[in-house]
């Protein structure tokens, strides 16, 4: 089975002014459709950076990236638009909702980017999900009207709701307290078992990443051993 | 269809939404464009009704579409006056010419000669109007008529000249008490004249040499008459039928149009009330506008209470006018109309005049139709034969007489000074005037020297015989011409004996001669500038040395005015535009950057780059259209709300020109509204523009930052 992403000795160094800073140092890793992947490594660790490398919202400095088959050194500023329309979902430490809009509409975005659906199929998939996220009665709602982890699960929602092979989530549960954070992660672990999507998120929560099949711990820019985890069962 | 769709769609939903989001903000800019817009529709419509009023006013009472005159003159044509004087042009020698060359120019209809100057005007003398009434009962008494009206009415108007001729001397009397010595010995011969018509004994006297006293008072005694003022007279002398065929905003008002081919003059209406009308009624008639027109009270208002005192101190020049006879009856009339049990006639004037804001319209009607009959309205009558004597060409004075045949008015600027001070003049009487021979008669006399070689007429004899017998009406003063003059008084010998008011002239005669400027009628006025080019070309293919203006420039200052308005709005609106472009600007960006992480948020969810400008373009234009949509909305409203409330009045008889009527009616111009929609588009594009490119430089990095 390919990977769904394969990163190959990739390296990516800032500037800050005169000075490099280098943030990732070598790192391969492959992800395998429907595995729910857990970043881990202290602050400044590099764990950010390589989410947005796969994530496609940044290039390498060297190696290459490639997300569902495609280098994407290689593409233009469009089709790496297109790619995340398409085949990436992405969950925000800050939520990051559009505050004017319903909760129903922000799931409902990506997929009118998308097109190609009926609004009658649209309707209906994002009420799938929004009942998968336990928020069917909030769908009117604003993002200011609701608690974190209620826009947590909205922005999980739209995540999936362009039905992405892969969803990236940089520190999803940062923001919360931890009752709440470990409930996003088992709501995330839900949909990964219902649809087979692939998920990759970072943290560095110990409580957090328990609740992942695997975690890569990365420390200083670079990878070390890819463990199994006992709760991946 | 549904892949552009969709993101359109959501597009249009967050830019609206956020505009909402954005009350306050949104508000600001609209205000600014609401404004700017209102006062673009509003102040443009208003300029544009100017700007026809004063075109229509201008082309149709004087100008024309077109004008022409010598390009060698030295100064520029100024139909409506130059800096304090008429402009000087050089003559164009024969119009028929220009008539006959730029007629043929296509688009050209109607091709009118003119010639515009200044001279002075004798008005009535009040004396000669009473003596003329004693004349013509001396002429029915001698005839042997004897019946008792008239006797009544002869005693009368001598009781009348009388009176005048005492007040005459008396005034003169009072005038000696100040005057110097100089004075005193050129007034010597008057004052003895009028002490001897002011004797008892002259008056005894009278009858047995009723034509000889006559003769004395006619001679020696009226001119000194007070009333025998000079004022000046503003015409256009030019084809009369051509004139009032080409411009239709001129009208006859009282009498009648000079009968085709003959000389005579139409006085501007406008110019007789203001200088030839009895000072009183012409007072009544300024308080009576005031009131109704302007808004203005004899008790608020202090120019209009000043107009009421000087009537009531000023009833001398009513009296002066009636003889006994018309007095008591003048006396009787206001009795009863007043009603009063006064007996003395200034008394009763004092009270008809002292007006208040409460009586003045029964006053007034009172004024007119009870007391006016008996006087003479205007110092110059239809049917007067009027001198009028203007400095000519060689610097001396010409003068003619010519016979008023009626007052002109202009449609739709009856209290324009501008327009109506303007009378129109035959062009023959004008020529004569101006001095000026035409190139035919300098011809004929440059070929009749030569043929009658020294054989010059005595020079008594040329003029007796270039002025006819009794009934000269020209009374040139050429004496450098006066060769000429004789010479050609031989060659005009059929009009020798003629009377010159009764000549017709033909269209030929009226054409083959001097003038100073022509005015060109198009039959398409949107062809002026492409018309201009055809005349200008056809007058030079013909060597006529014509200059070809519009007729705004034509008009001088007065047509310049309408661009000084459309310059002076179009500032504003520029200053506005600008202030607009730069808040919606910065609020733009100031909005755009509080953002960032919203529109890297979409773009890292798979929104393109056109995606996020678009939706900051849509925003600013959608503020900007819909409040632009809105103050136009609010300037078209106040268009109609002035409209309705019949228009703005024309406070003075400059904007009565440039309003072309008593009030300027505004009217909605779909240009205006189309330039300042066009403006605001403009406006929203470029204050979108900079931040729709900070947009676009917002990458998916800045959706992932942490919130702090
Ligand atoms: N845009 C940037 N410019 C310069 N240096 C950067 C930039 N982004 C990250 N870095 C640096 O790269 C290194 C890795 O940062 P990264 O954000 O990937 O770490 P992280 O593991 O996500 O840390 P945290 O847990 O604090 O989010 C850090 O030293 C950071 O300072
Ligand atoms: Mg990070």
């Amino acid at each position: 089975m390919s990977a769904i992403v394969s990163v190959e000795n990739v390296t990516k160094t800032y500037h800050l002014g005169k000075t490099e800073v280098p943030a990732l140092r070598g790192v391969s890793l492959e992800i395998h459709a429907g595995e729910f992947l857990a970043v881990a490594g202290p602050s400044g660790s590099g764990k950010t950076t390589l989410l947005n490398l796969i994530g496609c919202v940044d290039t390498p400095t060297a190696g290459v990236v490639r997300v569902d088959g495609k280098d994407t050194s290689a593409l233009s500023e469009r089709a790496l638009t297109d790619l995340r329309l398409r085949r990436i979902g992405f969950i925000f430490q800050s939520f990051n909702l559009v505050p004017v809009l319903s909760v129903f509409q922000n799931v409902e975005f990506p997929l009118l980017l998308q097109g190609g659906l009926t609004r009658g199929e649209r309707q209906r998939r994002v009420g799938e999900l929004l009942q998968a996220v336990g928020l069917s009665g909030h769908a009117r709602h604003r993002p200011s009207e609701l608690s974190g982890g209620q826009r947590q699960r909205v922005a999980v929602a739209r995540a999936l709701v362009g039905r992405p092979r892969l969803v990236l989530a940089d520190e999803p549960t940062a923001n919360l307290d931890s009752t709440t954070g470990a409930t996003i992660i088992d709501l995330m672990r839900d949909m990964n078992q219902r649809d087979q999507t692939t998920f990759l998120f970072s943290t560095h929560d110990q409580k957090v990443m328990a609740h992942a099949h695997a975690v890569v711990r990365i420390a200083d820019g670079q990878l070390q051993a890819r463990e199994t985890l006992q709760a991946a069962s | 269809m549904a892949p552009s769709l969709g993101p359109a769609r959501i597009l249009l939903r967050i830019a609206f939404r956020n505009l909402f989001a954005g009350r306050a903000k949104t508000l600001i800019i609209g205000a600014i464009l609401l404004l700017g817009t209102a006062l673009v529709v509003a102040g443009s419509s208003l300029v544009e009704s100017v700007d026809r009023g004063m075109r229509s006013s201008i082309q149709g009472s004087l100008a024309g579409h077109l004008q022409v005159y010598d390009d060698r003159s030295k100064d520029e044509l100024a139909l409506y006056g130059g800096m304090g004087r008429e402009p000087q042009l050089e003559p164009v020698v024969d119009f028929s010419r220009v008539k006959e060359v730029l007629s043929r120019v296509p688009h050209v209809k109607r091709v009118v000669p003119m010639g515009i100057d200044q001279a002075m005007v004798a008005t009535g003398n009040q004396i000669d109007v009473a003596l003329e009434k004693v004349r013509a009962d001396v002429r029915r008494i001698e005839a042997g008529e004897r019946d008792d009206a008239l006797l009544r009415h002869y005693q009368a108007h001598k009781d009348h000249v009388r009176r005048m001729v005492t007040l005459l001397r008396d005034e003169l009397r009072a005038a000696r008490a100040l005057a110097d010595d100089q004075l005193l010995q050129d007034r010597k011969q008057a004052g003895e004249d009028l002490a001897r018509a002011a004797a008892p004994a002259f008056w005894d006297g009278f009858e047995r040499d009723r034509l000889g006293s006559l003769e004395f008072l006619e001679n020696r005694v009226a001119p000194q008459g007070m009333e025998g003022g000079m004022t000046i007279v503003r015409y256009v002398g030019t084809d009369l039928d051509a004139f009032l065929e080409a411009f239709d905003r001129a009208y006859v008002v009282e009498g009648q149009r000079v009968p085709k081919g003959r000389r005579g003059i139409l006085l501007g209406k406008w110019y007789a009330e203001e200088y030839l009308k009895l000072k009183t009624a012409r007072r009544l008639d300024k308080i009576k506008d005031a009131r109704d027109f302007q808004r203005r009270t004899i008790a608020g208002d202090e120019e209009v209470a000043r107009w009421v005192k000087e009537n009531t101190t000023q009833v001398k020049e009513i009296l002066y006018q009636l003889d006994p006879i018309q007095a008591e009856e003048a006396a009787a009339r206001l009795r009863r109309a007043l009603p009063s049990e006064e007996r003395d006639l200034p008394k009763l004037l004092v009270q008809l005049l002292s007006t208040t804001d409460q009586d003045f319209d029964r006053k007034y009607a009172i004024f007119y139709d009870r007391l006016a009959p008996l006087l003479q309205l205007y110092s110059i009558r239809v049917g007067d034969t009027i001198t009028i004597k203007a400095p000519a060409r060689s610097g001396y004075f010409n003068a003619v007489n010519v016979k008023v045949y009626g007052f002109v008015h202009f449609r739709g600027l009856e209290k324009s000074r501008l327009a109506g001070v303007m009378s129109l003049l035959d062009l023959m009487s004008w020529r004569d005037l101006y001095g000026y021979l035409s190139p035919e008669q300098t011809e004929e006399i440059r070929h009749l020297k030569q043929v009658a070689g020294a054989q010059a007429v005595p020079r008594e004899r040329a003029e007796a015989e270039l002025f006819g017998g009794g009934g000269a009406a020209v009374e040139s003063q050429r004496a450098s011409r006066i060769d000429e003059a004789a010479v050609l008084a031989r060659i005009a010998r059929p009009a020798k004996a003629e009377d010159l008011s009764a000549r017709v002239y033909s269209q030929r005669e009226i054409d083959r001669g001097v003038v100073l400027n022509a005015a060109l009628i198009l039959d398409d006025p949107s062809r002026i500038a492409e018309t201009a080019r055809a005349v200008d070309r056809a007058q030079r293919a013909a060597g006529l040395h014509l200059k070809v203006v519009d007729w705004q420039k034509a008009s001088g200052v007065v047509g310049q005015s309408v661009s000084l308005f459309r310059i002076v709005l179009y500032t504003a609106v520029l200053i506005i535009f600008a202030v607009a472009l730069v808040i919606i600007n910065n609020a733009m960006v100031m909005a755009t950057l509080q953002r960032v992480r919203e529109i890297g948020t979409l773009r890292a969810i798979g929104a393109q780059r056109r995606f996020v400008t678009g939706m900051l373009l849509v925003e600013t234009m959608a503020v900007s259209l819909f409040f632009g949509a809105l103050g136009a909305a609010l300037g078209a409203l106040a268009v109609w709300l002035i409209r309705a409330a019949g228009g703005i009045p024309a406070g003075n008889d400059q904007l009565y020109f440039f309003f072309s009527g008593p009030a300027l009616l505004p009217t909605l111009g779909t240009t205006s509204v189309a330039i300042s929609m066009g403006i605001v588009l403009l406006v929203s594009v470029l204050s979108g523009f900079y931040p729709a490119i900070i947009a676009m430089r917002v990458t998916p990095v800045e959706a992932m930052a942490a919130d702090d």
